[in-house]
């Protein structure tokens, strides 16, 4: 299989909020000028345009590519959304890298937006409507209901403690106080705080959780001859996969993450990583409820199964040890506006591998990160590496 | 602080809505699986012999294989709790004083989502024997409803 040397060579994001006053298209155009600002490109050096955004009911538009269009800078261009639930945020630029890896463009902006405080009264209500509508819907689930029910079933089986996870979602908010756009950062915040944390649904509480958000992440993907004109500090996408499992999700495996370990074996292997633990410096596992990082660092190969809360008890995880874990301070701590959220993961692998991160960049001159997403039904992963 | 709770320096806002309301069909696989419940108060599954799994609620199709299902079984009316959530609030977002529980309960190769019923949050655990609770079948009408909870195998 021939395939051209895609990096990544801009990046832009807005400040991660409760309740943007932009609209979903100004957050859009925001990212996008952004990020191309930070690489000197106009819109005339852009040759297609990649979106993603996750349900059309958050925005409260329907078929929201469209809306978005104008300021994702679709302007007679070709573009595309694409769509994975909340797995959408790293599969869009997977996107982005296909178009330009092939051959067909040179240079792509891909632009991820989510502006969920448009959904009335609260965007949980929107998730309703992705259950089954004769099985499960007249329940009335929410999300909270299958994320309780996945970490009851996987801290159960391990016998991991409450106060072991919360120390993910301490770390995470720990890290997004050093970044300038986060929602939830606190420099402040102790494992005693997220035991007293209102119980929304058993185990599962308030801080446990990450907040609902408003927010936009951009990036601008070249082939190699491009990019090494555009910057001399490019970060190449080395690997990326994808995969799904059963979208009936008590057919499923709640314990441990298959497709983010189908996904993360394609995109190793593509990298020609053999061993993980050692050739990763930076994982930015998805982190919607802190014990879903653990999940997926279990699935990304970097701990072994029911082992990830020992990065965190032992200080690897840390940004001075020797795996930080989401630096960026992930969702639990930057905010989710679902989409948004999974790019911001490779908007930061970019700055961190550059050294652009400041006060939360990681020890050593980090060499290579893993991105990881997870979303439709709760079962699709979607894995990018990136290295320099 | 609830779900509804909104910050007062928030921008203005104006309500508006998509006005979609839709009619589902059960499906080929959902019309009998119902019917089942409905008339016979039994829950069915089906099975694939080429993947050896059997399927709860029944489907028509395999979904590893792709083959079409015609095997249907009884699966009975017990499983185990393979999980479970207490939930401390309401829909809107409200508190609860006695949390409503929710449990996937194991059949076949699959399961059903319900509530547990007939016993105190502090009881439950994974792995404890329920068994499935109908309405008289004078009041079922073919829905998930039917089953009022399921409870503590006596
Ligand atoms: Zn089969």
């Amino acid at each position: 299989m021939s395939m051209r040397k895609v990096a990544v060579v801009g990046a832009g994001m807005t400040k991660f909020v409760r309740r943007a006053q932009e609209t979903p298209k100004e957050l859009s155009w925001q990212a996008s000028r952004m990020a191309l600002q930070s690489c000197e490109l106009t819109m005339d050096d852009i040759e297609a345009v990649c979106l993603g955004t996750a349900p059309d009911a958050f925005d409260g538009v329907h078929m929201n590519g469209e809306y978005l269009s104008d300021g994702a800078g679709a302007w007679r261009k070709p573009y595309m959304r694409s769509y994975v639930g909340g797995g959408t945020g790293v599969f869009v630029p997977i996107q982005g890298w296909y178009h330009v890896a092939s051959g067909l463009f040179d240079v792509v902006l891909v632009l991820a937006e989510e502006k969920m405080s448009s959904f009335y009264p609260h965007a949980q209500a929107a998730f309703l409507t992705i259950f089954d509508h004769t099985t499960e819907r007249a329940l009335k689930p929410n999300l909270l209901w299958i994320f309780a029910l996945e970490m009851n079933r996987y801290m159960t089986t391990y016998g991991i403690s409450k106060e072991d996870i919360a120390r993910v979602s301490v770390l995470h908010k720990h890290n997004a106080a050093k970044h300038p756009c986060a929602l939830l950062g606190d420099a402040d915040i102790t494992v005693e705080d997220v035991l007293n944390s209102e119980t929304l649904a058993w185990p599962v509480q308030r801080l446990d959780v990450s907040p609902v958000s408003d927010g936009a992440v951009a990036i601008i993907l070249a082939a190699e001859h491009i990019a090494k004109r555009i910057t001399d500090k490019p970060v190449w996408i080395e690997g990326v996969g994808w995969s799904l499992d059963t979208a009936y999700w008590t057919n499923r495996d709640l314990v441990y993450p298959r497709y983010v370990e189908y996904a993360a074996r394609q995109a190793y292997e593509m990298a020609g990583i053999t061993e993980p633990r050692k050739q990763i410096h930076i994982a930015e596992p998805y982190d919607p409820f802190d014990y879903k990082a653990l999940h997926h660092l279990e699935g990304l190969q970097l701990a072994e199964r029911g082992k990830a809360v020992e990065l965190y008890i032992s200080g690897a995880a840390a940004l001075d040890g020797d795996m930080p874990v989401c630096p960026s301070g992930g969702l639990l701590g930057v905010g989710n506006p679902i989409a948004a959220a999974g790019l911001m993961k490779i908007a930061e692998l970019f700055w961190q591998l550059r050294g652009e991160a400041g006060d939360r960049q990681v020890a050593g001159a980090p060499r290579r990160g893993v991105a990881q997403a997870w979303g439709d039904l709760m079962q699709v992963g979607t894995v990018v590496i990136m290295g320099r | 602080m609830i779900l509804l709770e909104r910050n007062p320096q928030a921008p203005r806002a104006w309500l508006g809505n998509l006005p979609v309301t839709s009619r589902y069909t059960f499906g080929l696989g959902g019309e009998r699986f119902f019917r089942a419940i409905k008339d016979e108060g039994k829950i069915l599954g089906t099975h694939c012999p080429k993947c050896e799994r059997t399927y709860v609620p029944a489907t028509i199709y395999c979904e590893r294989c792709l083959g079409k299902l015609d095997e249907w079984v009884d699966v009975g009316s017990t499983g185990a709790v393979h999980t479970y959530t207490l939930l401390y609030e309401n829909y809107d977002g409200s508190p609860r004083e006695e949390p409503e529980i929710i449990a996937f309960v194991s059949m076949g190769d699959g399961g059903i989502v319900h509530r547990l019923g007939e016993i105190d949050p502090e009881e439950v655990e994974i792995g404890l024997e329920v068994e499935v609770v109908f309405k008289p079948k004078s009041e079922r009408q073919g829905s998930i409803l039917d089953i009022v909870h399921f409870r503590p195998v006596a």
